[in-house]
């Protein structure tokens, strides 16, 4: 047991982190709409990645707006400036916001001002972010069916001082009024710590129990 | 040889003669033996006469001697029988001494075997409490270090414990200083709030006496307007009568004037005329009279109407004014539902503490917060030293328990010391005793000794004894310093218990402590829980986060593709359009003829615009095709390699885009390296050239290790460059 706890760890710097979990991002949004079915199950393809099956939407249009989304959120992650990542699913009839995935992420701020790096086994990272991927997997248990068309959209909770591209504007957090929450794994970079949390409005079946 | 005449007497110091003397115990005549001594010397003449006296009486003394000599030989048989018996005697007690003695030597050996033994014994019973001291004496030191840490934490604990103290004090004060001025505030809205009913009150008295004021007004111009109704419609009614009338007078004035013109003509009677010229003055005067009266009455009319118009606006005011009642009831329920409201949020911020107005809850959101997140981090910090100390806890409760159990076993191994000390030491004082025995023994053989003719044996028996008595004295000095060594031990053992008492009780405050310390932390988990609800919940504080989405979203550009779409659609409407009329202008020639130039006038418009465009799209082409060869000289001359980029398609379908890079201090062209670039992450390809050792090596390093394709291809640029220039 000795042996396997001293493993062989991997110098992760700033730049390696940030397109860590910029790809997470990626690839957790990506898991959610097809999981909560806001676009159909024929504009996904299966690819590998984090040693599971993972579905990818190839619809060109949410595909070019994904790459943008984080490649904007990998600056920002290497600025230290991000603290939060936030998908919005809402009813396209009502605009009514319906569930709120909430990836919260906490900078080591002594890397992004020294630009040292850390150590950590990709194999733990890895088996970190795979831990979530599969409970967003299995969030369709207890999450309420989305019966109506749904579309979605990111927040992103910076800093004040943050540089603001003019594709990004200022927006409103987009709350749900007395939500459930239920808190996800996380996984930490040792640079950046993200935790994972959806929020969700209470279905009426719920509310009448 | 018995002498015929007894010579004098000779001391034995003689030469001539060589008496043997002995000494022997226990006889008190000493015998002297007189022997035939050899040949003297020829002696001188006066030594010649007094042997010849001597020979004289030699027989006489020769009896005498003879029986003096045979008396003193049955003494000196008698005491040499005595000694022979007391020789004997003695040597039996000297066989049994010296059997004791070799007794006792056996006895001594063994003692000093086991002394040896003890020694050795106590040797290493030395050095293992040695050994252990010293790992006492370690752990000493090193839960004095651990103390002098745990008292150090202590203090900073303390330290934080005093200024979170004087923090929260300070808090109080400033929650005090706000809650007096929320008070003051409160008491201030109050007041307003009287004032403003108050006012309000006043307001509705006032509204209510101006309606009633502006009813009675109004009834009165009702009243007025109705009279005035009725006199205007009297005074049209007059005035209609008038203008007849004044009509009529006119008619008259101008047959009158005729008349007078007729009558001027004519020369009659100035009497009748002038009669007539009054007359007629005054039906003018009465006319003007009424014509002035017309005019009273059309200014009537005016007032009349002027009235009306008056009535009306008072009308207006009036329902404004019953709208505004009606609006005032409204506005008097939506201020009891604020009034309400504001009690209801006055109650709320009074129960938030810090808070004096709404603008404040915002600040405190904030504050709480940064309190939240800093209280997050504390408690990650208390955590993290709750578990060091826990982990010093449990150290230091193992080194307890060690040192107890290491100071049992000293405890142990003193006692069994001390027990062999005793036992040393009686056997010890059994050995003086014996010694002492022997050292009777001893004085008393050499006594006897002294007295009779036993030789040899005592001295060996001295130095025996000697030697016994300086290994004794070794004995003693080893057991003082073996006492010495116990008490020192004792010191040392009751040092240590003092220091683990001390230890103990330190251990039992930590524990203390560390309870307290739970309980705080069970405490801060629940609020911290409460807190991240509140956070995942999506709550932020505006102060420090801005929260941002992108202008460039989905339905946006599902609006432009749709639109897109839509104008594409009615261009190929229009193209269809444009064909069929076409034909049609090519089917029919005149009846078209307006038309098709019209639009033929249009469609050289479009081609015109369709070639400025695709002249455009080709200047642009080759614009980019000039910048982009520039941009990939200049990248290779400065960078060193060549870039070749293309699009590929994984077997899953997914685009990526591959670079070939080769260098331009390559030696030939398959040194090249294969990368491949898909959405912001580069990933080297395994190739020919890559998998060989060199390159696998510096790719294993300055790619996998320390994940930097920049460091691997300058690397490689300058090895190869090397290879060029040098070898």
């Amino acid at each position: 047991m000795a042996s396997k706890t001293a493993a062989a760890k991997d110098i992760i710097t700033l730049h390696g982190s940030a397109a860590i979990v910029s790809e997470f991002f990626c690839y957790a949004a990506n898991s959610i709409l097809y999981n909560r079915a806001v676009y159909p199950e024929e504009s996904f393809v299966k690819v590998k990645k984090y040693g599971l099956p993972m579905l990818l939407i190839e619809d060109e249009s949410v595909k070019s707006f994904m790459s943008n989304l984080t490649s904007q959120i990998s600056e920002w992650l290497e600025a230290g400036k991000l603290q939060r990542v936030v998908l919005v699913i809402m009813s396209k009839a009502t605009g009514e916001v319906l569930e709120r995935w909430n990836f919260r992420i906490e900078t080591d701020t002594e890397v992004v001002e020294k630009g040292v790096p850390r150590e950590k086994s990709d194999k733990e990272i890895m088996r970190e972010i795979q831990a979530i991927m599969r409970q967003v997997a299995s969030s369709v248990t207890y999450l309420p069916c989305l019966d109506e068309t749904c579309v979605f959209d990111v927040l992103a909770y910076t800093d004040t001082d943050v540089a603001v591209p003019f594709t990004w504007v200022d927006s409103d957090p987009k709350l749900i009024a007395n939500p459930q929450m239920v808190k996800l794994h996380g996984f930490d970079t040792k640079i950046h710590k993200v935790d994972t949390l959806v929020s969700y409005k209470n279905d009426e079946w719920d509310e009448e129990e | 040889m018995i002498l015929r005449s007894p010579p004098p007497k000779r001391l034995k110091s003689d030469a001539g003669g060589s008496p043997i003397s002995a000494n022997a115990s226990g006889s008190g005549n000493q015998l002297v033996i007189y022997e035939d001594s050899p040949l003297p010397a020829p002696a001188p003449l006066q030594t010649s006469n007094d042997q010849s006296d001597q020979h004289l009486c030699t027989y006489q003394c020769r009896q005498m001697v003879k029986a003096d000599v045979l008396d003193a030989f049955s003494k000196a048989e008698k005491q040499v029988q005595e000694y022979q018996t007391q020789l004997q005697t003695l040597n039996a007690n000297f066989s049994e001494a010296d059997a004791e003695r070799k007794q006792l030597r056996d006895n001594l050996l063994y003692s000093k075997q086991e002394l040896a033994a003890a020694k050795g014994r106590e040797k290493m019973l030395q050095e293992q409490l040695l050994t252990e001291i010293n790992n006492s004496q370690e752990r000493y030191t090193k839960e004095l270090q651990s103390c002098h840490e745990l008292e150090v934490k202590l203090q900073n604990e303390m330290n934080l414990r005093k200024k979170a103290e004087s923090s929260a004090a300070t808090a109080e004060e400033k929650a005090k200083l706000l809650e007096d001025k929320l008070t003051q505030l409160s008491g201030s809205v109050d007041r307003e709030k009287k004032r403003l009913n108050n006012d309000i009150a006043q307001l509705g008295k006032e509204a209510k006496l101006s309606v009633s004021r502006i009813g009675a007004d109004l009834e009165r111009m009702q009243c007025r307007a109705q009279n005035a109704e009725t006199e205007s419609n009297l005074l049209r009614s007059q005035l209609e009568h008038l203008k007849l009338k004044f009509d009529e007078c006119l008619q008259e004035k101008t047959e009158v004037d005729k008349k007078l013109s007729s009558f001027t003509s004519q020369t009659a009677s100035s009497s009748d005329n002038s009669v007539l010229i009054k007359h007629l003055q005054e039906e003018v005067k009465s006319y003007e009279a009424e014509v002035r009266e017309a005019r009273k009455l059309k200014s009537r009319h005016v007032d009349a109407e002027l009235l009306k118009v008056k009535l009306l606006e008072e009308n207006s005011r009036r329902e404004r004014a019953e709208s505004e009642l009606s609006k005032m009831h409204e506005l008097q329920l939506s201020m009891e539902m604020l009034n309400n409201e504001l009690s209801s949020w006055k109650s709320l911020l009074n129960d938030i503490p810090g808070v004096s107005c709404p603008d404040d809850i915002v600040m405190k959101v904030s504050t709480l917060q940064n309190e939240v997140v800093q209280s997050s981090m504390k408690i990650e910090e208390a955590n993290t030293r709750f578990k060091q100390l826990e982990v010093a806890l449990e150290a230091t409760q193992l080194g307890r328990q060690s040192a107890e159990t290491e100071a049992a076993l000293a405890k142990e191994k003193s006692e069994a010391l001390k027990t062999d000390v005793k036992r040393i030491e009686v056997m010890l004082s059994l050995v003086t005793e014996e010694k002492e025995q022997l050292k009777a023994v001893v004085n008393e053989l050499r006594k006897s000794t002294s007295e009779g003719s036993v030789p040899g044996a005592g001295a060996t028996d001295g130095t025996l004894i000697q030697e016994f008595e300086s290994s004794l004295a070794k004995k003693e000095n080893y057991l003082k310093d073996l006492e010495n060594d116990l008490s020192q031990l004792k010191d040392v053992n009751n040092r240590l218990r003092s220091e683990i008492e001390l230890l103990n009780e330190k251990l039992v405050d930590e524990a203390r402590r560390n309870k307290s310390l739970e309980r705080d932390s069970d405490r801060l988990r629940s609020e911290i829980s409460l807190l991240e609800s509140k956070l995942g919940h999506g709550d932020y504080s505006a102060a420090n986060t801005r929260v941002l989405r992108m202008v460039n979203t989905l339905g946006v550009e599902n609006e432009a593709k749709q639109t897109i779409e839509a104008l594409q659609a009615e261009l190929q409407k229009a193209k269809e359009r444009l064909q069929a009329v076409e034909e049609l202008k090519n089917q029919s020639g005149d009846a078209g003829k307006l038309v098709d130039s019209h639009i033929t006038g249009k469609i050289a418009q479009l081609k015109e615009q369709i070639a400025t465009l695709e002249k455009r799209e080709e200047r642009y082409k080759t614009v980019f095709a000039d910048r982009i060869s520039v941009f990939r000289r200049a990248c290779c001359e400065l960078f060193g390699y060549k870039i070749v980029m293309d699009e590929h398609q994984r077997p899953n379908g997914i685009p990526v885009t591959r670079f070939t890079l080769q260098s331009i201090y390559a030696q030939n062209d398959d040194e090249k390296l294969e990368f491949e670039y898909e959405s912001g992450n580069t990933s080297i390809l395994n190739n020919g050239y890559a998998s060989q050792g060199e390159i696998a090596k510096q790719i294993e390093i300055f790619i996998r290790k320390f994940n930097s394709i920049p460091a691997f291809t300058a690397n490689l640029t300058m090895e190869s460059f090397n290879r060029r220039t040098l070898y």
